[in-house]
C-alpha cells in the first residue's frame, strides 16, 4: 500500500471574483488503496479540493490555480478531462444533477459510451458495477424515480464502469435519509476491503468514517489544519473544536475521560473499541476498589 | 405527463428514424397547405395513430388544456387582426365609443385563415407528444444519430426532453412553498393577478435551472462528454420489414396529400 497514486503539491484555487483563495498551498499524497477522508466546516474547501483532485480543475472550472496534482502519474494541468477520467471518478452530492438518461443501465453505460470502449466491454463493467453497488435487476428501471441511495449507488455505478483506479465522492450522503445513507456506505466498504480500492470521500459521518478510513485530512478556511489517522484526529480536541468536526460519540467519552485524568489504553473511534476500552476501564477500578 | 410510456403497440416498435421522419414530414406538410381536408386528412392519422399506440390522448393533462388556450388564442387573434374583403362584422368597436369607435372589422377570409393556423397548430401539437411518448429517449437520440444529426444536438434535444417532468416538479415545489407563505396568486387570483405574481414563480425557476444546468455541466464533463468525435452505444437499432412498410406508407400518404394539396 506504499504506491502513490495521488500527489497534490503547493495547490492554490481562487475563484473567478472571489476576493480570497478557496484553497492555499495544499500538499498532501494518497497511496494506492487508501481510504482516505476530508472533513471540516462548511466553506472549507471540500469541494473545491474535490473539483481540484478529479480534474474538474483546471479544464472545467475557472479560476486561478497553482500547483500541482499528479493523478496516477499524470499531472492534471497537461492531460484533458477524458484522460483523467480513465483514472479517477467522481460522485457529486446532489443525485439529481447526475442523470442524464431515463433508464438505470443507459445511465451507468454513459461515461464509457463517451469514452468510445467497446459495447461487450460497457456491458460486462456496467453489469459489475451494478452487481458492487447492489443495483443489479434495476436496469431498465427509470432512474428519475429511484429513491436518494439508489440513485447516489447509480451514480457510483456509473463511475465504476469507466474502471477508475481512484473514486471521489463528495458528500454522497448528505441528501439521503439514514437508510440511504447505510446503504451507500456499505457499497463503499465492498469497494474498499474488496476490491482494494483507493477511495477518497469527504464526509461529515464520523460514526460511519471511523469503521473504516485510513486516514483523515482537516480542511480549514483552504488550508491542511491535519491529516492522521481517525484516532488521532478525533483525539486532539484543538483540531476538533478549530475545525467543528463532528466526533464519534465513543471518541467524545473517551477525550472527556483523559481530561478528568483518566488514561485509557487505547482511543477508541469504533462503538466495539470503545466496548473493549471501557469495560477493560471498568475491570480495572472494580480491581482496585 | 408528456414522457415514455412503455408500451408493445406497433407504434412502439416502429423504429424512432421512421418516426422522426414521419415527425419531419407530416410538420412539412401540415405548414404548406392551406387546404382543410388535407389537414382533416393528417389529423385523422394522427388520431388513428394515438388509437393504435393504446395511450389515451387524456394523458397529457395540462397539456391539453394549453393545446386549446393557444388554438383559440392564434383563432381569435388571426380573426380580429386578419382582415379580407368579405365582410362579416364591421365595425367590430361601436361608433359611440369615444376615440376608438369604428375601429375593426371581422371578414371571412380572417376567420378562415384563424381556423387554418388553428388547425395547423392543433395537428403539430398532437403529433409531436404521439412521438416522444412511443420513444424511449434513448432510441430517439440514436434515431437522430443514426439520420446524421451530431450526437452533441441529439443529447441536447434528449436531455431538453428529459428535463420537462423535472422543470414540472420544480415548478410544483416552487408553487406549494410560495402556498406555505400565505402566496395563493397562482391559483387564487385573477388574470392580471397571476400575471403579477409570475416573477414570484419565474425567479427561483430560472436560479434553480441556472444552478442545476452547472452542475449538470461539471457531471458531463467528468463523464467525458462530447471527448471523442465518435462513441459507442449499448443499445443499436435496426430497421425491420414493418418498419420499411410503414416508412413507404407515410411516404406515399404524403405524397398522396401533396397531390391533393395541389388539386384542391
Amino acid at each position: 500500500m506504499d504506491e502513490i497514486i495521488l500527489d497534490v503539491f503547493d495547490a492554490s484555487f481562487r475563484y473567478p471574483n472571489a476576493p480570497a483563495y478557496s484553497l492555499k498551498h495544499i500538499n498532501f499524497q494518497v497511496r494506492k488503496g487508501e481510504f482516505l477522508v476530508i472533513m471540516g466546516e462548511n466553506g472549507a474547501g471540500k469541494t473545491t479540493l474535490c473539483k481540484m483532485l478529479s480534474g474538474i480543475i483546471p479544464h472545467s472550472q475557472e479560476g486561478v490555480y497553482f500547483g500541482d496534482v499528479t493523478i496516477c502519474g499524470l499531472n492534471s494541468k497537461e492531460h484533458t478531462l477524458p484522460e483523467l477520467c480513465q483514472h479517477i471518478g467522481i460522485v457529486l452530492d446532489d443525485p439529481e444533477s447526475q442523470i442524464f438518461t431515463t433508464e438505470v443501465l443507459d445511465e451507468v453505460a454513459f461515461g464509457a459510451e463517451n469514452l468510445e470502449i467497446p459495447t461487450d466491454e460497457i456491458q460486462r463493467n456496467a453489469d459489475w458495477a451494478l452487481q458492487v453497488v447492489r443495483m443489479a435487476g434495476y436496469e431498465e428501471k427509470d432512474p428519475t424515480r429511484l429513491s436518494g441511495g439508489q440513485k447516489q449507488r447509480v451514480a457510483i455505478a456509473s463511475a465504476l464502469t469507466m474502471q477508475p483506479e481512484i473514486l471521489i465522492l463528495d458528500e454522497p450522503t448528505s441528501q439521503l435519509d439514514p437508510i440511504g445513507t447505510i446503504e451507500v456506505f456499505q457499497v463503499v466498504r465492498e469497494l474498499k476491503e474488496k476490491y482494494n480500492m483507493t477511495i477518497i470521500m469527504v464526509t461529515h459521518k464520523s460514526e460511519e468514517i471511523a469503521q473504516f478510513a485510513d486516514r483523515v485530512l482537516v480542511l480549514h478556511e483552504g488550508e491542511v489544519l491535519a491529516m492522521d489517522t481517525p484516532q488521532r484526529i478525533f483525539r486532539n480536541k484543538e483540531i476538533v473544536d478549530k475545525a467543528w468536526l463532528a466526533v464519534p460519540q465513543v471518541s467524545m467519552v473517551a477525550v472527556e475521560l483523559e481530561q478528568s485524568g483518566i488514561p485509557l489504553d487505547a482511543f477508541p473511534v469504533r462503538l466495539e473499541e470503545g466496548v473493549e476500552v471501557f469495560s477493560a476501564l471498568l475491570q480495572e477500578t472494580e480491581a482496585r476498589i | 405527463m408528456i414522457k415514455y410510456h412503455a408500451g408493445e403497440s406497433f407504434l412502439h416498435k416502429l423504429d424512432p428514424r421512421v418516426k422522426i421522419i414521419m415527425l419531419l414530414i407530416l410538420t412539412i406538410l401540415v405548414f404548406v397547405t392551406r387546404n382543410f381536408p388535407v389537414l382533416g386528412l393528417v389529423f385523422l392519422l394522427i388520431m388513428i395513430c394515438w388509437k393504435v399506440s393504446g395511450i389515451s390522448i387524456r394523458e397529457l393533462g395540462g397539456y391539453l388544456k394549453l393545446l386549446v388556450g393557444l388554438v383559440l388564442f392564434v383563432v381569435l387573434i388571426q380573426t380580429l387582426f386578419q382582415g379580407g374583403e368579405t365582410i362579416l362584422i364591421s365595425p367590430i368597436i361601436p361608433d359611440f365609443v369615444p376615440l376608438i369607435g369604428g375601429m375593426g372589422s371581422i371578414a371571412v377570409e380572417g376567420v378562415l385563415f384563424g381556423l387554418l393556423l388553428g388547425f395547423r397548430l392543433m395537428v403539430i401539437m398532437c403529433l409531436m407528444p404521439l412521438i416522444i411518448m412511443t420513444t424511449r429517449v434513448r432510441d430517439l437520440a440514436l434515431g437522430f444519430v443514426k439520420l446524421g444529426l451530431p450526437y452533441r444536438y441529439a443529447f441536447m434535444i434528449t436531455t431538453a426532453l428529459n428535463q420537462v417532468p423535472v422543470l414540472q416538479e420544480q415548478i410544483a415545489t416552487i408553487t406549494d412553498a410560495q402556498k406555505l407563505r400565505a402566496f395563493t396568486a397562482f391559483e387564487d387570483g385573477g388574470t392580471l393577478q397571476k400575471l403579477k405574481s409570475y416573477p414570484a414563480l419565474v425567479v427561483p425557476l430560472v436560479m434553480g435551472s441556472m444552478k442545476k444546468s452547472t452542475l449538470i455541466g461539471t457531471a458531463m464533463d467528468v463523464r467525458s462528454f462530447g471527448s471523442r468525435p465518435k462513441r459507442t452505444y449499448l443499445h443499436d437499432i435496426a430497421m425491420h420489414g414493418a418498419d420499411w412498410a410503414f416508412l413507404c406508407f407515410i411516404l406515399a400518404f404524403c405524397a398522396g396529400m401533396f397531390t391533393l394539396n395541389v388539386m384542391l
